[in-house]
């Protein structure tokens, strides 16, 4: 029920959001960010766990906040310029269009009535969503097909009860599904072995595995169901602003590819090993002026918070609780989808 | 009060009570047993898991398991997020001074030494400026916190009172003019105090917090926080404005009929006569209100902000913390049942107080 009421709300404040947006010309974002010396990024009124939560002393981290953290850096050269303002997800899209938030980094869906009716603008794919299924270790299943005749938990009326429901039937693989209304129901009957797998988005399957009572008791199995890009969102308008935020993630991809981190960055500037790198990092001129950054931007967002592969590895990846499977997000040639730009 | 004279042929004392509430017949006796033993299997089952089996101090992580009982080292690592939300770490006893002043300045009102039309709104200015000044702070050496980054404990009371003291003048004012001999002025305010109370609270405070800023011009805005202690306090005074209009209605109209021919004029005739006796006789419902009001400051969180709930929330909120969620959920419970049982029980005193004073 206050589900409904805050999705109808939410639409409500679009539909006057998209009338008002669209009358108004706005001024460039770019250097409204600089005049305020601060970004508005969004968190989350609450936590999603490895995306957005909060430490012990209130300070916030999560893959999403990295990214936040990484483009204020780009912009204004410091992660500490960055102020994280909580939404909810059914606020995210109206604090956006009333100039609450510069930009939405919110695990944030790339689909077409967004993009097109909502007046929005999405940057590249920065994560891609995939749905897993995760079964239970003991069963020693490798793929979805090893679990063929199982039985398996799904939340009733959900996007990935359908999910699951194709994946199987074009994969020829037959199971039994057994359907909760609720999340907590469905994780209680997991949790007690009355199913053999459960479905579900990525992150939220290893939020899940980690409050189990024995999480090395579930396995996420590497075959992705479906997958959903996420992507960056802007205001329609807002080009100059959007051409950093792609050129920022295509830059933590470069970095990863070339072997940049965190911790040998200073020396790569120092002794560049490819003219690419000297141009990534600033070392020759050109790749900062030209979108109105200091030449030294990606140099700044690399020491700042790493490359992809170091932020995904300390959010949610190996190096945190989640260990969510690298799996598409990994690079083009780590058989992932992921890829660089070209920095000519 | 009545006074009880002792039975001579009646033994007091505690065997002879327990004999007589609890053992009177043998249906009696077997319902005390059955319930008694209940009631101690359920307390010691409580007493097992939040003492005896509990985890205080945490010297690996590991050892909050599911078998262990209650982990309360989640609230020794997680406590300050818990009371303060994403109040900046370093300036935490700013928030820690605003809370008492706030938590003082509701005391002091409760006193009946502050029960004046002077007293009781310069001691509500002066708090909510010491509290803002703090929180906000922006000189000496207190950085600038802007009301998005206040949370915890300090934001829910600082809601809860605002939504009060804004909303209880409003209801007054909406109560009177419901009343009004004008239709027109009756009508209108009929008008708004229904669609106010129809509308669920989310959809309001949504409004206010998303939708203002899309539609109302930049200087009317005023920031976020405020715009939905207003709107709040508009709902809170919509529910208010019809107690207290009851209130008024159980007056007789003879008192109202015998000031006018008194000539008495009409703010005397509602301070005076009216507005006493609607809240002696309302103040069940009121206190009722205040206690809802109190616990409905946590829908905020769907707005974003970071209130008692929300930050409770967001302790657990991480894969270190995420089984601990009893214990947080019944560290939340506490705090709100200090705040809402001294509420209770205030009422109960001025209830007490006002029965002795006018029979």
């Amino acid at each position: 029920m206050t589900n409904s009421i805050i999705k109808l709300a939410g639409a409500a404040a679009l539909a006057l959001s998209g009338a008002t947006a669209s009358s108004a010309q706005e001024a460039n974002l770019l250097d409204t960010i600089k005049e305020r010396d601060s970004l508005l990024c969004t968190g989350h009124n609450g936590s999603y766990l490895g995306f957005a939560e909060v430490d012990g002393e209130g300070a916030w981290q999560g893959f999403d906040i990295e990214f936040c953290k990484a483009l204020a850096t780009a912009i204004l050269g410091s992660p500490d310029k960055l102020q994280v303002i909580p939404v909810s997800f059914a606020q995210r899209f109206p604090a956006l269009q009333s100039g609450d938030v510069d930009v939405i980094i919110k695990v944030t869906g790339w689909t077409q009535s967004r993009d097109t009716d909502l007046g929005l603008q999405f940057s590249r794919p920065y994560f891609i969503g995939p749905f897993y299924t995760m079964a239970k270790t003991e069963l020693g299943a490798e793929s979805i097909a090893d679990l063929d005749g199982g039985v398996f938990c799904v939340n009733a009326g959900t996007t990935v009860e359908r999910v699951l429901a194709d994946y199987m039937e074009t994969n020829g693989v037959s199971y039994e599904p057994l359907a909760f209304e609720k999340g907590e129901e469905l994780r209680a009957a997991f949790y007690n072995g009355r199913c053999d797998a459960i479905a579900g988005f990525g992150p939220f399957l290893s939020a899940t595995r980690v409050n189990a009572p024995d999480p090395d008791g579930f396995t996420i199995l590497g075959d992705v169901m479906k997958l959903e890009p996420e992507g960056i969102v802007v205001r329609q308008g807002q080009e100059d602003f959007l051409d950093v935020i792609n050129w920022m993630v295509s830059a933590l991809l470069m970095a990863e590819e070339s072997g940049i981190t965190m911790a040998n960055v200073d020396e790569m500037k120092a002794n560049p090993p490819s003219p690419t790198i000297e141009r990534l990092l600033g070392v020759t001129p050109g790749v900062g002026e030209r979108m109105g950054l200091s030449d030294d931007w990606a140099y700044n967002v690399i020491k700042a918070v790493g490359n992809y592969g170091e932020i995904y590895d300390r959010t949610v990846g190996e190096g945190s609780r989640y260990k969510l499977p690298r799996g598409l997000n990994n690079l083009w040639n780590n058989g992932g989808v992921l890829y660089p730009l070209v920095l000519d | 009060m009545s006074l009880t004279l002792s039975n001579p042929d009646n033994p007091t004392g505690f065997v002879a009570a327990l004999r007589k509430h609890f053992f009177a017949t043998k249906l009696d006796a077997v319902i005390s047993l059955v319930f008694g033993a209940l009631i101690i299997w359920f307390v010691m089952g409580v007493v097992d898991w939040a003492i005896l089996d509990a985890i205080f101090r945490l010297e690996n992580r590991d050892q909050c398991t599911y078998e262990a009982g209650a982990c309360w080292a989640v609230i020794e690592s997680r406590g300050r997020l818990i009371m303060f939300g994403l109040y900046p770490y370093a300036e935490q006893w700013r928030s820690t001074l605003a809370c008492f002043v706030i938590i003082a300045t509701m005391v002091l009102s409760c006193v009946p030494l502050f029960w004046s039309v002077r007293r009781l709104p310069a001691l509500w200015v002066g708090g909510f400026t010491v509290f803002v000044l703090l929180m906000r702070g922006g000189f000496w050496n207190m950085p600038l916190v802007t009301s998005e980054q206040w949370g915890g404990l300090a934001l829910t009371l600082f809601i809860f009172s605002a939504v009060f003291v804004i909303g209880m003048p409003l209801a007054v004012l909406f109560a009177l003019a419901r009343r009004s001999d004008l239709p027109v002025i009756a009508k209108s305010f009929g008008l708004i105090i229904d669609f106010v109370r129809s509308l669920p609270l989310l959809t309001i405070l949504f409004a206010a917090a998303v939708v203002v800023p899309l539609i109302a011009p930049e200087a009317l805005q005023g920031n976020k926080l405020m715009r939905v202690v207003v709107a709040f306090a508009v709902f809170f005074a919509a529910y208010q404005a019809e107690i207290i209009r009851a209130g008024m209605q159980s007056t007789s109209a003879g008192q109202e009929e015998a000031a006018i021919a008194l000539g008495m004029p009409y703010w005397s005739l509602v301070v005076d006569i009216l507005l006493p006796q609607a809240f002696r006789n309302t103040l069940p419902s009121t206190i009722n209100q205040a206690v809802i009001t109190f616990k409905e400051t946590s829908i905020v969180t769907f707005v974003g902000f970071f209130e008692l709930m929300a930050s409770g929330n967001a302790a657990i909120g991480t894969g270190e913390w995420g089984n601990q969620y009893v214990e947080v959920y019944v560290f939340l419970a506490f705090i709100y049942f200090i705040f809402v049982f001294g509420l209770s029980r205030y009422g109960a005193w001025l209830e007490t107080r006002m029965r002795l004073g006018h029979g």
